[in-house]
């Protein structure tokens, strides 16, 4: 009897001082800290939201961006279900090392995982880089694409619910995939029985769905 | 009164929870729901009294005490319990009474202590989420408090396996607070976090059913987090125990996880930790570096630590492309640790080892063109790392070591500057390991493979090559430490020397390889007129001397030191300082060995060519010159009377009762007679052309080194006294006599059997019966002796005898045939 029906992991990364930190904070605690220090190693949030009447547990591990700590960040890339990549908006070098960031991912992570492209501190005045660049770049890569304000609390809340019900289609799809595959499975089940009802043994060899001991009776049936 | 009230507040107190708990339970068809708290399940009741009114008030002791006794009595409602403690903690963390969850926290530890292991397993499931639950919250306090109860629940022993439960959360919260940084509670945070960590090792590694805490994403996680947590330290061993610092605890379970690896898990260890030291830029300054190495050497299994130092050195490859400065720390981490691995690694292992550090100082020396003070620093580290390594060896090893080393010298054909240097870097290896080795029989020292390239290379023409191979050679020729008593040419006595005499086997390598090293010296001294050239010449030809002088050796010497008076007489390519300075050494070990060897005559003679060098031409007597500062005008060379007389030093041997054949006949050694360097001097072709009336067995023990069995056999002594003595005639005296007795012994043999062949038969009896007659009476006499002492055994035994005596005559008469064949 848990208290939450998903749970889902969600990292972030990014340069030093993009504002991992206080995106995570803003949106678990609701609060803007000043003179955020550096995150040191890995930090930890969790919050519960409800998406569409669900009730989804996010583990939130808002990641170190000094190189130092890279060998432990990218630890914790591997279980994350959505890796949120953050770029200060008002700074070109940290857009500039998304694509490293995007090789870092692609060795370390999941291959599946959900990437999002965050450009932070949309209430700074002196942007460096333009939306649509960022938005071009994350389609590029494949990514959805969000700009932030950690200050000012601009689409934070969004950017986590969004992510969250992504990941609950995600994995219902997987759910009804399956289940598709499954009816699908069926269906050719019957029509294969179909066929060697309808007689030729030819085509009944032909088909390699078809259940060995099924045609062996179709057989006997006809002689 | 307040014990009345006790009672009766919590069912007012719980009227709201209870509300809760029907409306949650109504869909579990189990409850039945009543509407008082009677009607609720027993175990409800119990769990909801061990809850104080007041939060601040703690656990109520005396209804935990019942809890714990209903749950001991039955233990099938264990798991329900732990359900229900863990959603009323859930609802308390929700609505931040901390307090109250806390209190829950500590109830569940008790059950768990108190109930027996296997009934644990459905708890544990609600335990674990409940530590996971307050790990999640942000209060500080409540995450040591879980992290309290998980290591609680580490060090119980569990039978019942749990192949379902995951410590992925664990693990990564753990690592997380390790590196927590909040202001108060940081160490507090942090060592809960690296007790956690243990608890998760503690509890998975022994099991090997459970989660595999060495895979990479694990290790990945708990090393650099350990290790983040040493690197604050000041790395001293803190004597207080009591005062556990996230440092000292951090090393603690960094050994333990060391320790408790296996074979294949000490990369998964070793791996995270490299990464971690070049990320954090550990390895200038290296001491944290050395520091964390020599606790994963310390504290892994014995048999495995080779392995590490095989990654270390595989990390080095892979870093060849850093700077010098973290190559050199790197091999400077290699060198102190690498000593702790050399006494497990044996034979292969061990070379490759070392093949691996020469490769390393290949790739240095042929990578750069110019020599960096950093590079060379790094090429010093590599070597002392071999040494170290080669130091921790038996001596045995060593042998094999240097043997290998100096097959991986390139050969002195090549030229380039490049392989110069090459040469030169691994013989000053090579050197490393000869000054850790300690000579005890020269033989094993230098067996041949490995004298023959170093003769080689002490004829290189590169100054300092020179000097390191002799360097390498008075290292191991140096058996009484006098390498530093004999480092200065003079003529004086030194009165620091310390010497023995040679062994049997010192004096028949010397006779086997003695020549070939004389050779080799005096080549070296010819090649340069550099003064530390020469004098490392002259050290190792006084060590030498020292070594292996004695009676039977001195004229080898002698010839020698004539050779190298030679040299300085008739080479005329020479220059004139660089002839002086040779007469100086030939004088100088001239003295030398008449001390050592203790010939007065000899000793007397020296003294007088010094005296009338003194008055004459001082510059032909030590120190040496030096070519820069000498003018090479001053000196007269023209000086055939104040050198050393090949006839007077034989006369010297004569009159102190020496032989000095070998000296007379022997020509000195000659400059470069280094393309056959095989045997051109050797004892052998000389005692073959120079022996005459001297008794030749010394010089035949290089045959046989046992003077006693050549002359005990007269036979060899009858044959050696043949007109001709050459090689051959020599040879031939050896082989005759077996031969000959051989053939005899054969004839005889032949004799024998044809005799018995053809001979008659009556003959043959003839020839035999004398003996049996003899026996007869011999047992007669013995019989009638034996009869007087004991006369009523006697007729029996005798006539039993004496029928065993004619058996065989009745036997031969009756079967003549037998004989035959």
């Amino acid at each position: 009897m848990e208290d939450y029906k998903f749970l889902f992991k969600i990292v972030l990364v990014g340069n030093a001082g993009v504002g991992k930190t206080c995106l995570v904070r803003r949106f678990t605690q609701g609060l803007f800290p000043p003179g955020q220090g550096a995150t040191i190693g890995v930090d930890f949030m969790i919050k519960t939201v409800e998406v569409e009447g669900e009730k989804i547990k996010l583990q939130i591990w808002d990641t170190a961006g000094q190189e130092r700590f890279r060998s432990i960040t990218q630890s914790y890339y591997r279980s994350a279900h959505a890796l949120i990549l953050v770029y200060d908006i008002s700074c070109q070098p940290t857009f500039d090392c998304l694509p490293d960031w995007l090789r870092e991912i692609q060795e370390y992570a999941n291959s599946k995982v959900l990437k999002i492209l965050v450009g932070n501190k949309t209430d700074r005045d002196d942007r460096e880089i333009p939306t649509q660049i960022g938005e071009e770049f994350a389609k590029q890569h494949d990514m959805y694409f969000l700009e932030t304000s950690a200050k000012e609390a601009e689409n934070v809340e969004r950017l986590f619910y969004e992510i969250a019900a992504e990941l609950i289609s995600q994995a219902r799809s997987k759910d009804g995939s399956s289940a598709a595959a499954a009816a699908a499975a069926a269906r050719q089940a019957d029509t294969g029985s179909s066929i060697g009802l309808s007689s030729l043994s030819a085509k009944a060899a032909q088909s390699n769905c078809c259940g060995g001991s099924g045609s062996g009776s179709s057989t006997s049936q006809a002689g | 009164m307040a014990l009345i009230r006790c009672c009766f507040e919590p069912p007012e107190l719980e009227l709201p929870e209870f509300f809760d708990g029907f409306i949650q339970k109504c869909t579990d068809p189990s409850c039945c729901c009543g509407c008082c708290s009677a009607l609720r399940p027993r175990y409800k009741r119990l769990v909801d009294n061990i809850f104080p009114v007041n939060p601040e008030d703690g656990l109520v002791k005396s209804n935990m005490e019942k809890l714990t006794f209903y749950s001991l009595s039955s233990p099938d409602k264990l798991d329900r319990i732990g359900e229900y403690l863990y959603q009323k903690a859930t609802k308390d963390i929700n609505r931040k009474r901390y307090k109250l969850a806390e209190i829950a926290m500590e109830a569940m530890d008790q059950l768990l202590q108190a109930c027996h292991a296997q009934t644990l397993n459905l708890f544990v499931e609600s335990f674990l989420r409940m530590v996971q639950k307050l790990l999640e919250d942000s209060n500080p306090n409540l995450k040591i408090m879980a992290t309290n109860s998980f290591v609680k629940f580490a060090n119980i022993n569990e039978d019942t396996p749990s192949y379902h439960r995951r410590y992925d959360f664990f693990i990564s919260k753990f690592s997380s607070m390790c590196h927590s940084d909040s202001s108060d509670l940081r160490d507090s945070l942090r060592l809960a976090g690296i007790k956690g960590l243990q608890g998760v090792i503690r509890k998975t590694v022994s099991d090997d059913l459970v989660e595999n805490i060495w895979e990479a994403q694990h290790m990945e996680k708990i090393v650099p987090s350990l290790l983040f947590n040493m690197q604050s330290g000041d790395m001293v061993p803190v004597e207080d125990a009591s005062n556990v610092t996230p440092p000292v605890l951090a090393e603690e379970v960094l050994r333990e996880l060391v320790g408790r690896a296996s074979f294949g898990h000490i990369r998964s260890v070793l791996k995270p930790l490299l990464t971690h030291l070049d990320r954090h830029e550990l390895w200038v300054p290296n001491t944290f570096a050395i520091h964390t190495f020599r606790i994963v050497m310390i504290s892994i299994q014995p048999q495995y630590s080779y392995t590490v130092v095989e990654t270390l050195m595989q990390h080095l490859d892979s870093n060849f492309k850093s700077s010098p400065r973290t190559r050199t720390s790197l091999a400077v981490v290699l060198s102190k640790i690498i000593a702790i691995a050399a006494g497990e690694s044996v034979g292969p292992s061990a070379l490759d080892i070392i093949n691996n550090l020469l490769t390393h100082l290949r790739t240095s020396v042929s990578t750069t063109t110019e020599i960096t003070a950093e590079e060379s620093q790094y090429q010093e580290a590599l070597i002392n790392a071999l040494g170290e390594f080669a130091n921790h060896h038996p001596d045995y090893q060593k042998i094999e070591i240097m043997l290998f080393i100096m097959n991986t010298v390139p050969d002195l054909s090549k030229k380039s500057k490049g392989d110069q240097m090459l040469q030169n870097i691994l013989l000053k290896s090579l050197l490393k390991v000869g000054t850790q080795y300690s000579t005890v029989s020269f033989e094993k020292a230098f067996p041949a493979s490995f004298l023959q390239p170093l003769l080689r290379m002490a004829r290189a023409p590169h100054d300092p090559t020179r000097i390191i191979v002799m360097q390498i050679f008075q290292a191991l020729l140096d058996r009484h430490q006098n390498e530093q008593v004999l480092s200065t040419v003079s003529i004086k006595p030194y009165p620091a020397l310390s010497q023995e005499p040679p062994s049997r086997s010192d004096i028949i390598f010397t006779h086997k390889y003695g020549a070939n090293i004389m050779q080799a010296l005096i080549d070296s001294m010819a090649l340069s007129d550099r003064v530390d050239a020469l004098s490392a010449s002259y050290n190792t030809a006084a060590l030498l001397i020292v070594e292996m002088s004695c009676s039977e050796t001195v004229q080898e010497f002698l010839l020698f030191i004539l050779g190298i008076q030679q040299v300085a007489c008739t080479v005329d390519t020479l220059g004139a300082v660089h002839r002086c300075n040779l007469h100086a050494i030939a004088i100088s070990l001239l003295v030398l060995i008449s001390r050592v060897s203790g010939i007065n005559n000899l000793l007397e003679y020296a003294q007088k060519i010094i005296e009338a060098r003194r008055e004459e031409a001082v510059y032909y007597l030590p120190p040496l010159l030096d070519a820069k500062k000498v003018s090479a005008k001053n000196l007269n060379l023209a000086l055939p009377h104040l050198s050393i007389d090949k006839l007077a030093l034989g006369e010297c041997m004569q009159n102190a009762g020496m032989d000095a054949q070998r000296l007379n006949t022997g020509a000195p050694y000659m400059l470069n007679q280094t393309d056959n360097p095989g045997h051109r001097h050797s004892w052998v072709e000389s005692v073959s052309a120079n022996m005459t009336t001297r008794n030749s067995s010394a010089d035949l023990t290089v045959y046989n080194g046992d003077v006693d069995s050549v002359n005990s056999s007269p036979g060899v002594c009858k044959k050696l006294l043949a007109p001709e003595y050459n090689f051959d005639a020599m040879k031939r005296a050896l082989a005759e006599p077996t031969e000959a007795a051989k053939r005899e012994q054969r004839e005889r043999q032949m004799q024998i059997v044809r005799t018995f062949r053809e001979g008659e038969f009556d003959e043959l009896m003839r020839r035999t019966e004398p003996k049996h007659d003899l026996i007869q009476n011999r047992l007669n006499e013995l019989f009638n002796s034996l009869a007087v002492e004991r006369q009523l055994t006697q007729s029996d035994s005798k006539a039993t005898q004496q029928h065993a005596q004619q058996e065989k005559p009745v036997y031969e008469t009756k079967f003549p045939e037998l004989f035959y064949y």
